[in-house]
C-alpha cells in the first residue's frame, strides 16, 4: 500500500495544506508573542479574509465586481484597517486589564465575525472567481504534482516567516515588540506605546490571517464556513511549535498539514473518516503532555 | 537651594506640594515640593514604602499605568506643566526611568537591550554599532557579552546594561530607582562613581531614589529624605551628610546613643508650610 509515489504525492499536498495553516498559525503566534493574548477569533479572521474576496469580486452579495487581484488586496487592506479599529475601539480599553478579559473579547469577536458574514453573504459555499481559481500545476519527479494554491501557500508562508524572523530579529521595532512582550512597564520607559505595539501585531496579523484564508478558499474553489475549523486546527501546530515562536508556528502547521493528509489517507481504513481530523487533536495532546512549551517556546530564565 | 528667579532658567523637574493616590484610595505621598536643577544628582532617601519609587513614577508617567494619580499640586519639567502627563510624553521630552529591580529584557541579548535603548517615540528604523558607543565608554564591559542572553548576566552586569540601555536613550533627565539594590558593595561603588561620570560629562541631571543613603549622598549635590509619603528633611548633600538624623537612621555613623524619640524634634521646618 504504501509505495514512493504515492508517499511523495501524500506529503506534497500535506506541506501544501500545511503551509495554508501557517500562515493562520503565525497570524496567532504573532499577537500571542507582542500581546500575550490567545486569539480564538484565527479561524473567523481567516474566514473573513475567504469571504472578503467573495464580497469584492462576485457581484452577489454588495455588487461589487472588482478584478481579483484589487479585490484580493482589498481584503488585505481591510485586514490591516481592522487590526487599527479593533485596538481603537476594543482592545485599547483592556491595557492594565488581565490578560482573560481580552483572551475572552476574542471569543466574542469571533463569534461576531462569523455572524456578520453569515448575515452578509448567507450560509452557502460561494464559488470563487475563475481569476482565483487557477489550474496550473508544477510537476514534480516520481509524478507528483504541486498545485497552485498549495504553491503559492508555501511561497508565501516561507516570505512571511523568513520576513517575520528578520524583523523580531534586526530591527529596533521588531527588538522593542519582544521587549514589550516580556516587560511591558520597562518597555515604555524606553518610548514604547502600548497601544501602538497592539495596533502592529493586529493588524499584521489580520492581514496575515487573511492571505492565509483567501489561499484556503482558492485550494478548495471558494468560500466556505468549513474555514473556520482552521482556528482550532492550528493550536495543535502552535502549541508544537511553542505558542511564542513564528518560526515554531511555521513548523508546527506543516507538521500539522502532513499529519492530517497522512491520517487521511492511511489512517482513514483503520479508524475510519475523520481520522485526518482526529490524528493532528491526538497530536496536540500529545505534545502539551510531553513538551508543554513546544520546540521553541519561550522558558523564562530562572536564576537561583 | 538658593534659586534666582530671575533667571529664565527652569528647574529641570519641580514638584510643588504634590499629592499622589494610588488607586483613587490610597494616598501614597502628600504634600512633596522638591526640585532637581540642570547638571544636578538630587538624592530621594528614606525607607520602604515612604514614597520614593512612587515620586520617580508620577515624573516619568509609568505611574499611571499603576493606578497612580496626582491628585494635588503640579509637576513641572523645564518649566512647563507635566502632571499626569504620560510616559510616551515624558520619553519624548527626555525623561528616561529606570525602574526598580534591574528590569532587563532577559530573553534577549545584551546587544538586543542596547537596540531598545534607541527607541524613542518610534522614530528609529536604522541603527549600527557605533550607537552603542556612548555605552560602551562607560561601561566596556559590555561589549564582551554582547550575544549573552541578558537573564544570563551576573547582577552586576544587567544593573550596567539598564543603564547602559537609558543612556542611549540620550536623555535630559535621568530616574533611578534602587540602583545599588542586591549589590555587592564594591559594584555599588563602580556604578555609583560611573553615574557621577556620566552626569559630569554627558551633562545629564539624575535624580536617585536608593535606601544606601551614604552611597547616594557621597554622590549627590542635593538630598531630600523622605517618610510616610512626606518630606522630612533636605538639604544641600555636604550639609544633610553632617546632620544627626541622617547619620542616626540612615548613614549608622553616629557615635551617641539616641532612639528615634531624642531624634525626633530635629526635624525641620517643612518648606512648604
Amino acid at each position: 500500500m504504501v509505495d514512493a509515489s504515492t508517499f511523495l504525492s501524500i506529503s506534497i499536498a500535506g506541506i501544501g495544506l500545511g503551509a495554508l495553516y501557517a500562515l493562520v498559525a503565525m497570524g496567532f503566534s504573532l499577537i500571542y508573542k507582542v500581546t500575550g493574548v490567545l486569539n480564538f477569533a484565527q479561524g473567523q479572521l481567516a474566514l473573513l479574509g475567504a469571504y472578503g474576496v467573495v464580497i469584492f469580486a462576485t457581484p452577489a452579495v454588495l455588487g461589487l465586481n472588482l478584478p481579483a487581484v484589487v479585490a484580493v488586496l482589498l481584503t488585505i487592506v481591510v485586514g490591516l484597517l481592522l487590526g487599527i479599529i479593533l485596538e481603537r475601539v476594543v482592545f485599547r480599553h483592556f491595557i492594565g486589564e488581565p490578560v482573560l478579559s481580552v483572551i475572552i473579547v476574542t471569543l466574542a469577536l469571533g463569534g461576531i465575525i462569523s455572524g456578520f458574514l453569515r448575515f452578509l453573504v448567507g450560509p452557502n459555499f460561494m464559488s470563487y472567481p475563475d481569476a482565483l481559481k487557477p489550474g496550473w500545476s508544477i510537476d514534480l519527479p516520481l509524478g507528483a504534482s504541486i498545485g497552485a494554491s498549495f504553491t503559492l501557500g508555501v511561497v508565501l508562508s516561507l516570505v512571511v516567516v523568513v520576513s517575520l524572523m528578520l524583523f523580531f530579529r534586526y530591527t529596533v521595532t521588531g527588538s522593542i515588540l519582544r521587549a514589550a512582550a516580556a516587560d511591558e512597564q520597562a518597555a515604555m520607559v524606553l518610548g514604547v506605546s502600548i497601544e501602538r505595539t497592539i495596533i502592529i501585531a493586529w493588524a499584521l496579523s489580520i492581514a496575515i490571517t487573511s492571505i492565509g484564508g483567501i489561499l484556503l478558499a482558492m485550494a478548495s474553489g471558494g468560500a466556505g464556513f468549513t474555514i473556520e475549523a482552521v482556528g482550532i486546527i492550528i493550536f495543535a501546530a502552535v502549541v508544537f511549535g511553542g505558542l511564542d515562536s513564528i518560526p515554531g508556528a511555521f513548523l508546527g502547521a506543516l507538521v500539522v498539514g502532513l499529519l492530517q493528509e497522512y491520517g487521511s489517507f492511511y489512517a482513514t481504513g483503520v479508524i475510519g473518516p475523520g481520522a485526518g481530523e482526529i490524528i493532528p487533536m491526538v497530536f496536540l495532546l500529545v505534545v502539551i503532555l510531553i513538551k508543554p512549551r513546544g520546540l521553541f517556546g519561550t522558558e523564562r530564565i530562572e536564576r537561583i | 537651594m538658593s534659586r534666582d528667579d530671575t533667571t529664565a532658567q527652569h528647574p529641570v523637574v519641580e514638584l510643588d506640594n504634590v499629592e499622589i493616590v494610588y488607586d483613587r484610595h490610597f494616598l501614597a505621598v502628600q504634600g512633596v515640593s522638591m526640585e532637581a536643577q540642570k547638571g544636578d544628582i538630587v538624592a530621594l532617601m528614606g525607607p520602604n514604602g515612604a514614597g520614593k519609587s512612587t515620586i520617580l513614577k508620577m515624573i516619568s508617567g509609568i505611574g499611571l499605568t499603576e493606578r497612580g494619580e496626582v491628585t494635588r499640586g503640579s509637576v513641572r519639567y523645564q518649566g512647563e506643566d507635566t502632571t499626569n502627563a504620560d510616559t510616551n510624553t515624558m520619553v519624548d521630552k527626555g525623561v528616561t526611568h529606570i525602574l526598580e529591580g534591574r528590569r532587563t529584557f532577559e530573553d534577549l541579548t545584551v546587544e538586543e537591550n542596547l537596540r531598545c535603548g534607541l527607541y524613542r517615540g518610534g522614530r528609529r528604523l536604522s541603527y549600527s554599532e557605533e550607537d552603542y558607543e556612548l555605552a560602551f565608554e562607560y561601561f566596556p564591559q559590555l561589549e564582551d557579552i554582547l550575544d549573552l542572553k541578558a537573564g544570563y548576566t551576573s547582577g552586576g552586569e544587567q544593573q550596567m546594561l539598564v543603564i547602559a540601555r537609558a543612556l542611549i536613550h540620550r536623555p535630559e533627565l535621568l530616574l533611578l530607582d534602587e540602583p545599588s539594590l542586591g549589590l555587592a558593595p564594591k559594584l555599588v561603588q563602580d556604578i555609583f562613581e560611573t553615574l557621577t561620570e556620566i552626569n559630569r560629562e554627558e551633562d545629564i541631571t539624575m535624580i536617585i531614589a536608593d535606601q544606601n543613603a551614604k552611597r547616594t549622598l557621597e554622590i549627590a549635590d542635593y538630598g531630600y529624605v523622605l517618610e510616610n509619603g512626606q518630606v522630612e528633611l533636605q538639604d544641600p548633600a555636604e550639609t544633610l551628610k553632617d546632620r544627626e538624623e541622617i547619620k542616626e537612621f540612615y548613614l549608622g555613623t553616629s557615635r551617641e546613643e539616641g532612639r528615634y524619640t531624642d531624634i525626633k524634634h530635629y526635624k525641620i521646618r517643612k518648606r512648604w508650610t
